[in-house]
C-alpha cells in the first residue's frame, strides 16, 4: 500500500513545528522561508535592518502617505507587500523605543482580543470613539482565527505609527512565529500576497511589540497574567522581549497565563504559562501598589469579566467569537480619575463581503 | 437538501483524519497497543483510495486537514473515543449481539470491532444511497478492507453492494421509516441485543420523522442501547450559540438543523428516548461533552493532549463542547 496519507500528514505536522524544536530567540526561529514573491526579497523583507539610534519625527511625507494606507486599511483593503515593509520599518523605530512596561496616563481605553475580526475592530472604535481623539491601549492577539489578519494588524500598526503617543500595541501570545502557522495569520498571509515574505515582515516586528503597560501607576495591564518567576513590575522592565515568544519563563507566562479560582499557581490547561489564584494577585497588586491587573486571552462571554474580588478583569473584544461563540465583546474606558467604565458591543455586520467568500465556521457535523 | 447533508461526511472524515495526522487518535487510554497502527492504517487506506475515486473530494478533505484547528482535534478526539468506548462497554457485556449504525457515512468503525468481537454477529451501515455507494467504491476496492472484511460481491453490474455474512451497507433514506423498519426486519433479529448509533444524524432530520424512527426501533428490538451524538442549541437565555451555529449553515451551505433549538438541552433532547410504555423499560443517560471531557479523560491522557498542539483558547473549547452531547439510551421490552 502507498503511503499516501502518511506523507501528507507527515508534511502538516511540519508545517506545526513541534513545539519542542522551535528556537526560542528571533533568530533561529525563523524556521520558514521567505520568498516567492518575484522581487529579490532581502532589503524588503529585513524590517530590522537599518534601525534608527535614536526616536525620529514623522515628516509630513510620511504622515501624507501613513494617512494614505490608513484610509485604504480603512476599508479593509490590505496594503502591498512593498508598503507593508515600509510600515514595519517605520514600526520597528518607533516600537524599539517603547519600555517592556510602557506608562500610560489616562483617560485610556483598554481592549482585548481583536483576532482578526476588522469590521468588529471598526466597530471598537465607533463605540469607544476615534483615535486619535480616544487614547487606546490594545492588550495583544490582533492575528489568527478570524479572516482579516492581514488588515487588522496592518491597521493597528500604521495607526500606531502615525500617532505613537495615543496608541499603544502589547503583544499577545498569538503574535508569535510558531502560533500563527497554526492558528491562520500565515496560511492567511500565503492567500492574500502568495508568499510567506508579509508573514515573515510582521512576525519579525512582533519581537518589538512591548509586553506590558502601566496606567498612572495603578493598571497593570498585559496580555495573559503573571508569572512565578516576577514578583515586581521591575523585574519585567529587566527582560529582553526582543526575541520570539519563549516556551516558557516569566515572558512566556506574561503572555499565556490564566487568573483561576483555585488558590496559588497551577499548571494550565493550555500548554504554556501557569494559572494564579487570588493569593497570587492580592499579593502581586499589593507589592507593586496596584488597583488592578487587566489583562485579555480569554474569551468571557460578556466581554469583561471580574476575578480575584475585583483584583484581575479579563476584557476581550472579539464579539462572536470566530463567528461561532455568540459572546458580547467590551473594552474598558479610564477617565481623568481613574473611574471605569465598560462599553459592550455586539458584532457588525460585514458589509460588502459577498456570503460565497464567507468560509463555514467549524463544526462537528 | 439531502446532497447537502450528504456533505457534512466529508466534514466528519476530515475532521477524523486530521485528529489522526495530529496524533490525537487514536487515544491510549482507550485502545489497545496493536490496534493503534491498524487505527491508523485502516484510515490511510481509506483515504488513498478515496483519492483515486474523486480527486475533488480527496483535495477538499485534504485541505481541511491541514488547516484544522486545535479546538476541532480535540472536539472530535472526545466525539471518538467517547462513543467507542461506549460501544466496547455494550460489546463486552452481551454476547451476541448486532450493532446498527445510522448515518454511517464514511465511519470504519466496523472494522475493527467485527475484528476484536466475535459476538458481534451483524454490522449494519446504512446511509443515503450516493454515501453507501462511495464507501462501497472504496472498501471494495482496497485490498485490505476487501480481505479482512471478508467482503463478497457476486455480481458488480447489477449494483450489488459489497457485504459478507456480518457486515451490510444498506443504501436508504432514513426519513422512509417504514422501509428502514422492512430493511431492518429483513436483516436483523429482534430478540438479539441491538445497538444503535446515530452521530449527528437526527440533528438533519425532520421532528416527526426523527421520532418516529426512535419509536419504531425501540418497539422492534427486545432489548436494546441508543448512542447519540449531536448538536444541542443552548436553553440559556443569553446563549446564542445554536442561533448563530443554524444561522451560519444556513447561509454558507444551505444545510439545515431543523430541531437545534427545539431539543436545546440536554433534556429535551433525552426526552424523545423516554417512552411511556408499561412494555418497555427504558434507562436514559445523557452528557454533554464538556462533561465527558472533564470526567472520562484521565490527567495522563489531558496531558498527551496539551503536548500535542498549543490550546490557545480553553473557554471556546467549553463554549463549543456544552452544546454537543452524548446520549445513552437502554431499553428492554417485558417479557
Amino acid at each position: 500500500m502507498d503511503a499516501d496519507l502518511d506523507t501528507d500528514m507527515d508534511m502538516d505536522l511540519d508545517m506545526d513545528v513541534p513545539m519542542e524544536e522551535t528556537g526560542t530567540d528571533g533568530a533561529t526561529a525563523t524556521t520558514l522561508t521567505a520568498g516567492g514573491s518575484g522581487n529579490d526579497g532581502g532589503a524588503i523583507l529585513d524590517i530590522t535592518s537599518n534601525k534608527s539610534s535614536t526616536p525620529s519625527k514623522l515628516t509630513t511625507s510620511s504622515i501624507g502617505t501613513l494617512d494614505g494606507w490608513i484610509e485604504r486599511l480603512g476599508n479593509c483593503e490590505f496594503l502591498s507587500e512593498e508598503e507593508v515593509s515600509k510600515l514595519c520599518k517605520m514600526a520597528v523605530d518607533v516600537l524599539q523605543f517603547e519600555e517592556n512596561v510602557k506608562p500610560i496616563s489616562v483617560p485610556v481605553t483598554i481592549c482585548g482580543d481583536v483576532h482578526g475580526q476588522f469590521h468588529d475592530l471598526m466597530e471598537l472604535f465607533k463605540i469607544g470613539g476615534p483615535c486619535p481623539d480616544t487614547n487606546y491601549l490594545f492588550m495583544g492577539d490582533y492575528v489568527d482565527r478570524g479572516y482579516y489578519s492581514v488588515e487588522t494588524v496592518s491597521f493597528l500598526v500604521a495607526m500606531k505609527v502615525r500617532y505613537p503617543s495615543r496608541i499603544t500595541i502589547l503583544r499577545g501570545n498569538h503574535e508569535s512565529r510558531q502560533i500563527t502557522q497554526v492558528y491562520g495569520f500565515y496560511d492567511e498571509c500565503l492567500r492574500k500576497y502568495g508568499s510567506a515574505n508579509v508573514w515573515k515582515m510582521f512576525t519579525d516586528l512582533f519581537d518589538y511589540f512591548p509586553i506590558t503597560a502601566l496606567v498612572d501607576n495603578k493598571i497593570f495591564c498585559l496580555h495573559g497574567g503573571l508569572s512565578p518567576m516576577i514578583e515586581t513590575i521591575d523585574q519585567v522592565r529587566e527582560l529582553n522581549r526582543i526575541q520570539e515568544v519563549p516556551h516558557e519563563g516569566p515572558m512566556c507566562d506574561l503572555l499565556w497565563s490564566d487568573p483561576d479560582d483555585r488558590g496559588g499557581w497551577g499548571i494550565s490547561p493550555r500548554g504554556a504559562g501557569f494559572t494564579f489564584g487570588q493569593d497570587i494577585s492580592e499579593q502581586f497588586n499589593h507589592t507593586n501598589g496596584l488597583s488592578l491587573v487587566a489583562r485579555a486571552h480569554q474569551l468571557v462571554m460578556e466581554g469583561y469579566s471580574w476575578s480575584h474580588q475585583q483584583n484581575v478583569v479579563t476584557i476581550f473584544s472579539a464579539p462572536n467569537y470566530c463567528y461561532r461563540c455568540g459572546n458580547q465583546a467590551a473594552i474598558m474606558e479610564v477617565d481623568e480619575n481613574q473611574n471605569r467604565q465598560f462599553l459592550q458591543y455586539d458584532p457588525a455586520v460585514r458589509p460588502g463581503e459577498p456570503t460565497v467568500s464567507r468560509k463555514t465556521p467549524d463544526y462537528f457535523l | 437538501m439531502d446532497r447537502i447533508i450528504q456533505q457534512t461526511d466529508y466534514d466528519a472524515l476530515s475532521c477524523k483524519l486530521a485528529a489522526i495526522a495530529k496524533g490525537y487518535l487514536p487515544a491510549p487510554q482507550f485502545s489497545d497497543p496493536n490496534e493503534i497502527e491498524s487505527y491508523k492504517l485502516i484510515h490511510s487506506a481509506y483515504f488513498n483510495t478515496l483519492k483515486t475515486h474523486s480527486r475533488r473530494i480527496y483535495g477538499k478533505i485534504n485541505k481541511s486537514i491541514s488547516s484544522s484547528f486545535p479546538v476541532m482535534n480535540i472536539g472530535t478526539y472526545l466525539r471518538t473515543v467517547a462513543l467507542d468506548s461506549q460501544i466496547e462497554t455494550f460489546l463486552q457485556k452481551n454476547d451476541k449481539v448486532q450493532i446498527i449504525n445510522l448515518g454511517c457515512g464514511s465511519d470504519l468503525r466496523m472494522f475493527q470491532l467485527l475484528n476484536k468481537y466475535d459476538n458481534l454477529t451483524k454490522y449494519l451501515d446504512l446511509d443515503f444511497k450516493d454515501s453507501i455507494y462511495f464507501k462501497n467504491d472504496i472498501l471494495w476496492n482496497t485490498e485490505l478492507f476487501r480481505d479482512t472484511l471478508h467482503l463478497e460481491r457476486s455480481n458488480e453490474t447489477d449494483g450489488e453492494l459489497a457485504h459478507s455474512d456480518r457486515y451490510k451497507l444498506i443504501s436508504c433514506d432514513l426519513k422512509d421509516t417504514t422501509n428502514t423498519m422492512t430493511i431492518l426486519q429483513s436483516l436483523t433479529d429482534s430478540q438479539i441485543p441491538t445497538l444503535v448509533i446515530t452521530e449527528c444524524l437526527l440533528c438533519y432530520m425532520p421532528q416527526l420523522e426523527s421520532q418516529t424512527l426512535i419509536n419504531s426501533i425501540i418497539s422492534f428490538y427486545r432489548v436494546g442501547e441508543w448512542l447519540s451524538y449531536d448538536p444541542i442549541g443552548g436553553d440559556q437565555p443569553n446563549d446564542r450559540f445554536g442561533l448563530i451555529m443554524q444561522t451560519n449553515l444556513r447561509e454558507s451551505r444551505n444545510l439545515e438543523m431543523p430541531t437545534l433549538m427545539t431539543f436545546n438541552s440536554k433534556e429535551s433532547y433525552a426526552s424523545r428516548w423516554n417512552i411511556i410504555s408499561n412494555d418497555i423499560k427504558t434507562n436514559i443517560d445523557i452528557k454533554d461533552m464538556w462533561e465527558i471531557f472533564n470526567s472520562d479523560i484521565e490527567p495522563t491522557e489531558k496531558q498527551r493532549l496539551k503536548k500535542l498542539q498549543f490550546l490557545d483558547e480553553f473557554e471556546e473549547l467549553k463554549v463549543m463542547q456544552t452544546h454537543y452531547v452524548l446520549l445513552n439510551a437502554q431499553w428492554e421490552h417485558a417479557l
